[in-house]
């Protein structure tokens, strides 16, 4: 007898149950809590909204903002950075350096976030050499002030989440082949329009990996945020973490973490809602089925 | 526009790197011609379409398609449409959003998309499957969607890359009637790629039959079949006997014991040296020596007439209309010989035959030092 199919996905459903779906009941749990005096981290006994009251204060209401800011900011620099650099290598490098360009997107994984992260602190430092660069030829007068601000924050995101956007768009660029830019050369379409309606097209479900794969986890971030972005470059990771860590306040960190759950799906539904709208006209402008051929005679050509 | 669909080549040369894909190619195409370029793969035919198309750019020569020199305009302005080797349909696109694509590109009016779209599919009985999705459907559909596609641009000449190469052998000739008909009907000019000479004779008005980037011959199929210009396009087009023989200088030739004569436009006295003769199997007739020879055993070496060889029946094959026998000579490569069914006469394997051919059927052609390829001659 065959074994069921469904154990294929054991191991994976195993692992999400304990590691995923039971860590976040427990934070949902633990957000209907309170904490219980000086030294409790949570209580439970009595549940409540009041800690979600508490998290939408004006200073987290503030930062949850402008962490949406940097998010859809950061994705949408990758994405215009990704795009060109993902099609270039899957359309236009000849295929002996292509594989020599993918392991340098990858190359930035082999070292630790945090210590890249670190290394764009010691760069845009006041004191550090890009500053004194600067400043010695003459294109600033006063030490670089970039660092514990939201432009540093937003270049370190991009940074650290670039070769998450390269790569899925480049599989979906390389997917495409040269036989149907062609055919949609031949059939008078030029570059452009060839890259608008062939070309990008078949790679949405690439962009769409690669929006998620940077938007998602850059939200959550608070690494990049703490390192480079100081009091003016706040993110929610940062508060979430505090609270668990510094405040020991379970409770409210659970909230805060839940409401950010919230925000992430609300954000990517109305992104992908948004992005449904603006391409309605070209698609109803260039659809055609059966339906609209049903009634149309052909007479003999001569 | 007198010479609307007309396409002409001038000493077109293409290289990559170190190799010369086509070779100072001349060739002309005449307007609503079906041209079929046939050759062994690497023979520059899909270079030849490609820059007919635009997507290659000859390094010298001049292209011109309906009387106007192509040079550097892109495949996008030029008014001619490809039927891809494998389709090339977008897989995003039903099959009316294929079809509307080139009209889309060209905007043309809706109401005139729907009608040359509609008109296009009922061309390749295909408009009850305008939504689906390439994926959705058999390998004959897809190429007839990609013929509609291209056609309905209503270009002035269309170029096939293969087209049927990947159909089964049943819709392969389907389809080459279906191409036949559509193109008598529309008067367009087609030109036709392929490695298939069987497609090249039954589709093509003429064959351009091209090796290693030059052309060999452009004739039509019965002159390319009856009169080739070359021992390659002899041996590439139908199957032929090849044999290597020694002028004499009588007009005869040597071949071991085969005393070969031509009698096809005094081919024979111009030659000289070595030569190669080439034989088609359909002209060499198989008797038994016991009856060509009712005295008893078969005349040896130069008392053998002209034209004929003695050896042993080494295999005998049933094609369907035609007999196939392999006959064995010693000392020589096997002779083929295909005689009508009816015709046919009672041999048996192992029988000694005599295998002969009238000096009509034999063509001559001066020995090259390098023996071309006959990938046709022996299967």
């Amino acid at each position: 007898m065959r074994a069921p199919k469904f154990l294929l996905a054991v191991p994976a459903w195993a692992w999400l149950t304990a590691f995923f779906i039971l860590p976040v009941a427990t934070v949902v749990y633990f957000s209907f809590g309170y904490k219980p005096g000086l030294f409790g981290t949570h209580a439970t006994d009595v549940l409540s909204l009041d800690r979600y009251r508490e998290a939408l204060s004006p200073t987290f209401f503030t930062t949850f903002v402008n962490t949406l800011r940097i998010g859809i900011l950061g994705t949408l620099i990758c994405l215009l950075i990704g795009i060109p650099m993902a099609y270039w290598m899957a359309v236009k490098v000849s295929p002996r350096w292509r594989t020599l360009l993918l392991a340098l997107v990858i190359v930035p994984f082999w070292t630790n976030f945090l210590v890249r992260t670190i290394g764009w602190q010691v760069i845009l430092a006041p004191e550090g050499w890009l500053s004194g660069l600067l400043q010695s030829i003459g294109l600033r007068d006063a030490p670089l002030a970039i660092l514990y601000t939201r432009p540093a924050v937003l270049l370190g995101v991009v940074y650290n989440y670039l070769p998450l956007m390269i790569l899925p768009l480049f599989v979906a660029f390389d997917r495409v082949g040269p036989a149907l830019r062609e055919a949609s050369k031949d059939l008078g379409a030029d570059r452009l329009r060839t890259f608008l309606r062939v070309t990008l097209p078949m790679a949405r479900p690439g962009m769409i990996a690669g929006i998620l794969l940077v938007f998602i986890p850059l939200m959550g971030d608070y690494i990049t945020a703490v390192v480079l972005g100081g009091a003016r470059g706040n993110m929610v990771g940062q508060l979430v973490a505090s609270q668990f860590q510094a405040a020991q306040n379970w409770a409210l960190g659970s909230a805060m973490a839940v409401l950010l759950i919230v925000v992430i799906a609300g954000a990517v539904l109305a992104g992908g809602l948004l992005a449904w709208l603006v391409s309605w006209p070209v698609r109803h402008r260039t659809r055609l089925g059966l339906a609209d051929l049903e009634n149309i005679a052909v007479q003999e050509r001569a | 526009m007198a010479s609307a669909g007309a396409v002409e080549l001038t000493a077109v040369t293409k290289r990559f790197g170190e190799h010369t894909a086509v070779d100072r190619l001349d060739l002309a195409i005449e307007p609503g011609e079906f041209i079929a370029l046939l050759g062994p793969s690497g023979c520059g035919k899909t270079t030849t379409l490609r820059m007919i198309a635009g997507f290659e750019q000859p390094d010298e020569g001049d292209i011109r398609i309906s009387g106007e020199s192509v040079a550097g305009v892109p495949p996008h302005k030029r008014h001619v449409n490809t039927v891809f080797q494998n389709y090339a349909l977008f897989p995003h696109m039903n099959v009316a959003e294929n079809v509307a694509y080139g009209l889309q590109q060209q905007r043309t009016p809706r109401a005139e998309i729907r009608q040359r779209v509609a008109e296009a599919l009922d061309m390749v009985q295909m408009r009850s499957l305008a939504d689906r999705r390439p994926a959705q459907m058999s390998g004959g559909q897809q190429q007839r969607v990609a013929l509609a596609r291209a056609l309905v641009n209503r270009p002035s000449v269309l170029l096939l890359d293969e087209p049927l190469g990947a159909l089964d052998r049943q819709l392969r000739e389907e389809m080459q009637i279906e191409l036949k008909l559509l193109q008598a009907r529309l008067g367009t000019t087609f030109v036709f790629v392929t490695h298939d000479q069987h497609e090249a004779l039954s589709l093509g008005d003429r064959i351009a039959i091209m090796r290693a980037g030059r052309l060999e011959q452009l004739d039509t199929a019965d002159a390319v079949y009856a009169r080739p210009a070359s021992a390659f396009v002899a041996g590439f087009v139908g199957q032929q006997n090849f044999l290597t023989g020694q002028a004499r200088g009588d007009g005869t030739f040597d071949a071991g014991q085969i005393r070969l004569r031509s009698s096809r436009n005094g081919e024979g006295s111009l030659l000289g040296g070595q030569v190669r003769a080439a034989i088609r199997p359909e002209y060499v007739t198989v008797e038994k020596v016991s009856d060509a020879y009712p005295s008893g055993s078969a005349p040896a070496g130069s008392a053998l007439p002209e034209n004929s060889a003695v050896g042993r029946v080494a295999s005998v094959a049933h094609l369907g209309e035609t007999m196939q026998y392999i006959v064995e000579v010693e000392g020589q490569d096997s002779i083929l010989s295909r005689i009508p069914t009816p015709q046919a006469p009672a041999v048996n394997v192992n029988d000694a035959v005599v295998a002969s051919w009238d000096a009509d059927s034999v063509h001559l052609f001066q020995a090259e030092l390098s023996a071309p390829q006959h990938p046709a001659s022996r299967t």
